[in-house]
């Protein structure tokens, strides 16, 4: 009989505390800052997901049907391009890339490369999930920077970072208020 | 009645003194299986006569400059500047007493470093930029940058064995790293100063390059991010000007390291000879009222939950009062009945015994969302695996118990209590 394994390790993604400090790989923005660099962003749900290779990359395209647009303009049948993913016999990782399943609802934060595609801006700092509280139905969101609490050693406390179980009012409407202050900066 | 009876009697929690299977534990990256089975960690499989092949671009960002150095740029100077802070940089990881990367105990395991020209020695327009040598880029443009994004490592690992990409090994096992490379971002949006150009006054604008390529590079090990702060691995590194721990000495090579990634990197590629760091600390993080989870499907493979899933485990030395290692539970696999199911285990290896531990768990109250999880879990359950893999409906409220019982109080959000390990 085989030993059972004890698998006890979830990747985790980014975790975001509320330090000055940027990432090793992605620098911290607020909502406020990705709002402004944001050339869209959607409310969707994930239909599919798929990897091949292309221009020397495996890379991932997810398709999203967008429900909401709350900045710019993005295509109802959104497609997005991300760095990893699995074909054939290889399996390309980078840490700190979100990842979709179909059927999930999310918020994205998108950028388009020069090439014209859309990417999630500044991957998971700009993808939130979206839930719902059971006993109250109110759709909730928590980034994916904000997936898992931080440990800090000299408190011995673990902090709810990041935006963690908010609802997605309150997103909509910081996103909105951002736009509009951004707008009104504008010349 | 199945499901109260597993509640009852999975309350495990073992230590031992174990060179057993493949240490599993704190934050791996995982590949699952071409053929189906456990998701395995990524590490390399290395040795004297295969060692890891090291190598970078000199070709660096002009206009604007991107690399801050005390040695005028374009250089020889530069260049012996920046190859040391990468050097170090490996260092760092191969200076882990317990490990087979050790350089003292095991030497020959990492190649020398190589210096190459040109610019785009990361990734070019065809699919065999995956070349098997491992290279670190500062002039590389890469479609996969956005805003915010400094740095990034792409890890190249087998889906079976048998596999190959170009003067990598054949790989022996799923999950085998064959190339990794880290691309530094190039468009001026971010400056990387060396040590000794964070110093200056110059350097106070800019992210400490050392910093960052120690990460990277425990990437390139086959660490994902941790959730401690200050772990080498957690995703933040100091704001500009800064750097983390202590820079690498003769005496102190690990420096830069905290516990947590020594641990870490110590589970990932374990020393046999290792009499020290053979600790093991298991359990299962279980919802305190097991009713909360009634709703959840029977069980059956691949589709059941008894435990708490993505909960935060962290082993600090109640002397010290240092995080020794951490870890997210909790799902379980057996190799002859995969795919995982989720059962709330946490197992941390590669503890130095004779020491008394504290664990601590992230409380996980509030709502639990399948969002919540799905990020993480989709390295484990990935929609293209040869064996479906159901990833549980947490769509309810969780207060956490750990297990065994004889943990302070019952119902507590930050349990806790004491062990050491035999």
């Amino acid at each position: 009989m085989q030993a059972i394994r004890k698998l006890a390790a979830i990747p985790i993604l980014v975790l975001i505390y509320l330090t000055n400090g940027a990432a090793t790989t992605i620098e911290k923005l607020s909502i406020e800052k990705m709002a402004g660099l944001a050339h869209a962003i959607v409310r969707a749900r994930c239909i599919s997901v798929s990897a091949r290779w292309d221009r020397g990359e495996i890379w991932t395209f997810t398709s999203f049907q967008v429900s909401e647009t709350w900045k710019g303009q993005a295509p109802d049948d959104l497609v997005v391009r991300l760095l990893g993913g699995s074909v054939g016999s290889l399996t390309s990782t980078v840490a700190g890339i979100p990842r979709f399943r179909p059927n999930e609802e999310v918020i994205l934060f998108l950028q388009q490369t020069s090439d014209g595609d859309f990417t999630v801006l500044s991957w998971e700092q700009g993808a939130f999930r979206i839930g719902r509280d059971r006993r109250t139905g109110t759709e909730m969101v928590t980034e994916d920077t904000a997936t898992f609490e931080t440990y800090d050693p000299r408190t011995h406390q673990f902090s709810a970072t990041g935006m963690r179980d908010t609802s997605l009012d309150a997103l909509r409407a910081r996103v909105r208020a951002a736009i509009s202050q951004i707008s009104e900066n504008e010349p | 009645m199945r499901r109260t009876k597993a509640f009852t009697l999975a309350a495990i929690l073992a230590a031992a003194a174990v060179a057993g299977p493949l240490a599993d534990g704190y934050v791996f990256d995982t590949t699952v299986p071409s053929a189906g089975g456990c998701p395995q960690p990524d590490r390399w499989g290395l040795s004297a006569v295969g060692p890891l092949s090291r190598q970078w671009s000199t070709s660096l960002p002009l206009a604007p400059p991107t690399i801050l150095s005390v040695a005028a740029p374009q250089t020889a100077a530069q260049v012996s500047e920046i190859q040391k802070a990468i050097s170090d940089s490996f260092t760092a990881w191969s200076g882990v007493a317990g490990t087979t990367f050790n350089a003292a105990a095991y030497p020959g395991m990492l190649a020398p470093i190589a210096q190459v020209s040109a610019a785009n020695s990361c990734t070019n327009d065809s699919q065999s930029n995956v070349d098997g040598l491992n290279t670190i880029c500062f002039n590389q443009t890469s479609e996969g940058f956005t805003s915010g994004v400094l740095a990034f490592t792409r890890v190249i690992t087998a889906n079976s064995p048998g596999v190959s990409v170009g003067s990598s090994a054949t790989a022996t096992f799923a999950g085998q790293i064959l190339d990794s490379d880290t691309l530094f971002r190039n468009d001026g949006q971010a400056t990387f100063a060396t040590p000794a150009a964070l110093a200056t006054p110059q350097g106070a604008g800019a992210y400490d390059l050392e910093s960052l390529l120690t990460h990277e590079i425990g990437h390139w090990f086959g660490l994902d991010h941790s959730a401690v702060w200050r772990a080498m691995m957690f995703p933040y590194a100091p704001p500009p000007g800064q750097f983390l721990g202590s820079r690498p000495s003769a005496q102190v090579p690990d420096g830069p390291l905290a516990d947590d990634d020594r641990t870490g990197i110590r589970a990932l590629y374990p020393d046999p000879n290792d009499s020290v760091n053979v600790g093991e600390i298991q359990g299962r993080i279980v919802p305190a009222n097991p009713f909360s989870i009634a709703t959840l499907p029977a069980a059956s493979t691949g589709s059941y939950v008894t435990g708490i899933v993505g909960a935060h485990v962290v082993v600090v030395d109640s002397d010290t009062g240092s995080v020794i290692a951490a870890t997210l539970g909790g799902w379980t696999c057996n190799s002859s009945n995969p795919p995982p199911t989720f059962d709330g285990t946490y197992d941390i290896q590669r503890l130095p015994i004779g020491h008394n531990y504290m664990i601590y768990a992230e409380p996980l109250d509030g709502l639990v969302a399948p969002g919540d999880f799905s990020v993480a879990l989709n390295d484990i359950c990935p929609s293209e695996a040869a064996t479906p893999c159901t990833t549980p409906n947490l769509a309810t409220t969780f207060n956490p118990r750990i297990k065994p019982d004889s943990a302070t109080g019952a119902n507590g959000s930050r349990q806790r209590f004491s062990f050491t390990p035999k």
